[in-house]
């Protein structure tokens, strides 16, 4: 049964050239859940992009740059909170993310009463096939490192599908975060605030390129770690600053 | 340490200092950055000059020539300067970020606002025809 909400909710796609798979990521992302608004956070995309969201009259924040995952992410709550909204649904861009399923993990936020309720793609799987064993290694040691930092399991760090609601939304933008992943869900746990992960089912990559080059595979996980660690000791310096 | 080095380091000071002031007074350099380094070349300057100085320095450090204490003072000196300027390139590269994130909302707060003043006035003009036909 549909939950019935006076919330004002708010999607956001960020984006960086996605030119093969963002128009369609907006029509079905409208054809599911009209009753939302879209924003469409243009990280300086070199392509096409721009110009399909443009044609397709999508609101759009655009970096006038390249500013990376984690800016464009931060810019979507920093609209959510000068338009007053009350919850932020962030989607990826590259068609890994079925729009489809953005009315249940809508619902179970509402229902759980969640601050921050993460899409999960490992959440009641055993099945691992299609994804790269570096990535399974990643995402369980960094599953890992939320469990020894917060003693909660959190079996999908790194899933762009979020729901955050606006009591997260100024901590959220108080720090600073590499991708909104493990950094940010330590940070949020570490002030009592509440994150809970939904099950969904994901779409291979169609299109673009990924955000993670060769480099940052190895990059990423050291940056990550270093910010978990950091995160744990600016929640405990944000909550005597209280 | 022999009259001929430091002689040549103390050129090499006046130098920089000179170089320092210049880039200063023309804006290329700012104030703040310049300070540190013309308070550094004081100090060395001072230290070549003053042989007991030396040799205190040369002590503290635990250096056997007076070489090798400049050295490990000036690569000291370096790493904090690479450290200082990484900050401020940081600090640069927020204030970057908060530019291009209020620009990029502002911005699709007029299109948020454009295409629903559109709406209405589509909305509205059909009524008016509505109330026209009737």
């Amino acid at each position: 049964m549909a939950i019935e909400t006076d919330k004002r909710v708010f999607i956001a796609i960020p984006t960086y050239n996605e030119e093969a798979t963002i128009g369609d990521i907006i029509e079905r992302v409208r054809a599911s859940v009209p009753q939302f608004d879209l924003l469409a956070v243009d990280d300086g995309s070199e392509d096409q992009t721009a110009r399909i969201l443009s044609r397709l009259g999508v609101i759009t924040a655009r970096h006038v740059c390249n500013m990376g995952y984690g800016r464009a992410i931060q810019t979507a709550i920093k609209y959510s909170m000068r338009c007053g909204y009350d919850l932020l649904i962030t989607l990826d861009a590259d068609g890994q993310h079925r729009p489809e399923q953005l009315q249940a993990i809508f619902e179970e936020f509402v229902r759980g009463n969640w601050d921050m309720l993460i899409g999960s793609r490992r959440l009641g799987r055993r099945d691992s096939e299609g994804v790269p064993l570096g990535r399974r290694i990643g995402t369980s040691l960094f599953s890992l490192l939320v469990r020894l930092t917060t003693g909660k399991r959190i079996h999908d760090t790194s899933s762009g599908l979020k729901v955050i609601g606006s009591a997260v939304f100024e901590p959220l933008t108080y720090w600073h975060f590499v991708d909104f992943h493990a950094e940010a869900i330590v940070y949020l746990l570490r002030q009592g605030y509440s994150v809970g992960e939904f099950p969904i089912t994901v779409e291979r990559r169609t299109g673009g390129r990924s955000m993670y080059s060769t480099v940052s595979h190895f990059k990423y996980p050291l940056k990550t770690s270093l910010m978990v660690l950091l995160g744990m000791v600016q929640a405990s310096l944000t909550r005597r600053e209280r | 340490m022999t009259v001929q080095g430091i002689l040549v380091l103390n050129l090499i000071a006046i130098a920089l200092l000179v170089w320092i002031g210049n880039l200063i007074r023309r804006g290329r350099l700012y104030v703040g950055y310049g300070v540190i380094f013309i308070a550094v070349t004081l100090c060395v300057i001072i230290v070549l000059d003053v042989p007991r100085l030396l040799t205190l320095v040369i002590k503290m450090v635990g250096a056997v020539f007076p070489v090798s204490a400049l050295v490990m003072l000036a690569l000291g000196f370096i790493v904090f300067m690479l450290i200082y300027i990484l900050a401020q390139l940081t600090m640069l590269s927020n204030r970057l970020t908060i530019l291009v994130q209020t620009l990029a909302i502002e911005r699709a707060e007029a299109q948020a606002k454009l295409s629903v003043g559109l709406e209405r006035e589509a909305t509205s003009a059909r009524e008016e025809r509505g109330h026209a036909s009737k």
